[in-house]
């Protein structure tokens, strides 16, 4: 597509292998253990979505995942190279492999849609000028943004912004493309544009692709598989069919909003009895059998009403 | 505990330190970062131009009609020329243009920083393997350490021709008596040594706003709190290092001429 400085590497070896692998990968921060334990892995060309509470470390496992973040324990490897290990000048190499969409676009201000979109050439490629402005024009074409490209971030709506920033995240034609809630804050008529697009780009590019999201629609509609995250785990991965139809409390509870299912008692005995089917950890079945016992008992007292809060979900 | 206000000090500090380090050491890229550099440069030096000068030839003007008033009750008010020109070149001039400037641009640049930082600018840079202190830090630094020491040179120029104006309009000084004395008040020492002064006073100035930008956390209030702990640590720097750089000069003053 262009002659960008993202060597394609030989897909020989390569593509057997998951994409993104983490694996029991424990992070603690300010006194609270976010990660706990975090192992799933992500194949090639797939758009993986991962679903949880808010506030529950979602963000930081992308953070971990590009390496602005270390994380305290695990192994996290991209494409098979270990990132935990590295220095800062392997992390910026490897972090090329990534276009990252941030939940509000992050575009920089003083700069136009189009030197947004053209940043990253001009950093990390010896482009001719003439090149750059034609993968700009192709990226902005493929967002539906090419007529606003002259305007400034603070001009242009919320839907654009995102538009904008995936734009940009594209632009190097990264291998992984990470979203931050892609469809937060944006109508459904919006919302349901960024989806296409992000189905698009698995289709069209093949790009492998990992959407943070809330947005249940959305999520059916993107996904080729759904991880749930819960307390630092993946507490079930699967199709959306069968996230669709879980039986975890906890699962069934997110995904219909509240009116199902509870964080409770009960999601001991799913795990403890295998009745999750995707439920996994590195750590022992005791391990979690003691850590979920702990949460129940912490949160029993609004844990046992057939439905909680439904703040828990949009806080 | 007691010793943590002074240990978060003691770290932000130190980021302050290493981020001016770090971002002097990128000047290198100054090819790549030149409109970056020219637009501070617009925003930080011809923007405040016309402030530095009215705040500047007003200061000129209050500090003849003072000491005007003391000379005048020995006859010798001819002298307000000396003090004038020794004490906008010393310390006037690079002291009150850095006061200027840290009230215009460093709060600001605080401001706008952190706002890069709560809006994830800064980690969506980061995550594009460009480097904040590269792109957003070292242009507003040079621009800053380079226009600071200009618009000292010009305010205290325009401060001295408001002192001139006073002595002659209202303390009947004749132009070519304070031209004569206004030789004596300052030598090419006394104006490296101004120079200095808004050298340091400057660059401690954009790289204490920058470090507060970048470190900024918790949405419109952090931006708030960092602009506001930018002007508070900025004042403070400029006034002790303003002690520090004069007591230096009446030491290498000593040397160099053997007069107290």
């Amino acid at each position: 597509m262009s002659d960008n400085t993202t060597s394609r590497r030989s897909p020989s070896i390569r593509d057997r292998g998951p994409v993104v692998d983490f694996n029991g990968v424990c992070k603690k921060l300010a006194g609270r253990q976010i990660l706990d334990g975090l192992s799933f892995q992500v194949r090639r060309g797939e758009n993986f979505v991962i679903i949880g509470y808010s506030g529950t470390g979602k963000s930081v496992t992308l953070r971990n995942m590009v390496g602005l973040m270390k994380p305290d324990a695990g192994s996290i490897r991209i494409e098979g190279d270990e990132i935990t290990t590295m220095n800062e000048r392997e992390l910026e190499t490897m972090r090329r492999r990534f276009g990252v969409l941030f939940q509000s676009g992050a575009l920089i201000a003083w700069l136009t849609v189009e030197e947004n979109v053209e940043l990253p050439l001009q950093e990390h490629t010896r482009m001719s000028r003439k090149r750059r402005a034609e993968v700009v024009r192709d990226k902005l074409e493929l967002v539906n943004l090419w007529q606003d490209r002259a305007k400034y971030p603070a001009e242009i709506s919320g839907g654009m912004k995102k538009r904008a920033g995936l734009a940009r995240a594209i632009a190097l034609d990264p291998e992984i493309v990470l979203y931050d809630e892609p469809t937060s804050g944006l109508d459904p008529v919006i919302a349901h544009e960024i989806d296409n697009l992000i189905i698009a780009l698995r289709n069209k590019l093949g790009m492998t692709q990992i959407i943070v999201t809330h947005d249940m629609q959305s999520a059916y509609a993107i996904a080729d598989r759904i991880g749930m995250f819960y307390h630092g785990r993946m507490i079930q991965m699967g199709s959306p069919e069968e996230i669709r139809t879980s039986e975890v409390p906890e699962v069934r509870h997110f995904i219909t909003g509240g009116t199902e299912g509870a964080v409770s008692r009960r999601s001991v005995t799913a795990i403890l009895t295998g009745r999750a089917p995707g439920a996994q950890s590195m750590r022992s079945e005791a391990a979690i059998a003691e850590k979920v016992l702990a949460d129940a008992r912490k949160e029993d007292t609004p844990a046992e009403e057939p439905a909680p809060q439904q703040e828990e979900k949009t806080a | 505990m007691i010793l943590a206000p002074i240990r978060s000090a003691m770290r932000g500090a130190g980021y302050t330190l290493v981020l001016l380090l770090e971002s002097l050491g990128l000047f290198g890229h100054w090819w790549r970062r030149r409109r970056a550099i020219f637009s501070q440069m617009h925003v930080i030096g011809t923007q405040s131009l016309l402030i530095t000068c009215f705040f500047m030839l007003l200061v000129g003007m209050v500090f003849a009609l003072q000491t005007g008033i003391e000379f005048a009750r020995f006859g010798q008010t001819n002298l307000v020329a000396l003090v004038i020109v020794s004490a906008m070149v010393r310390e006037l001039g690079p002291w009150m243009t850095a006061f200027v400037l840290i009230a215009r641009v460093g709060s600001s640049m605080a401001a706008e920083i952190g706002t890069m930082k709560v809006s994830e600018e800064i980690d969506a840079l980061e995550v594009m393997s460009i480097n904040p202190a590269s792109f957003v830090v070292m242009p507003r630094v040079i621009a800053y350490a380079i226009m600071g020491p200009v618009l000292t040179v010009l305010g205290t120029c325009v401060g001295i021709m408001g002192g001139a104006l006073v002595a002659y309009v209202q303390l009947g000084v004749k132009l070519d008596d304070f031209l004569r004395w206004a030789e004596r008040g300052a030598e090419p020492l006394d104006i490296y040594w101004g120079l200095l002064k808004s050298l340091v006073f400057n660059l401690s100035a954009a790289a204490v706003a920058c470090s507060n930008g970048m470190r900024t956390s918790g949405g419109a209030v952090g931006v708030g709190r960092a602009s506001r702990n930018t002007v508070v640590i900025c004042l403070t720097l400029t006034v002790f290092f303003n002690y520090l750089l004069t007591s230096f000069y009446r030491m290498v003053k000593k040397l160099v001429s053997g007069a107290v």
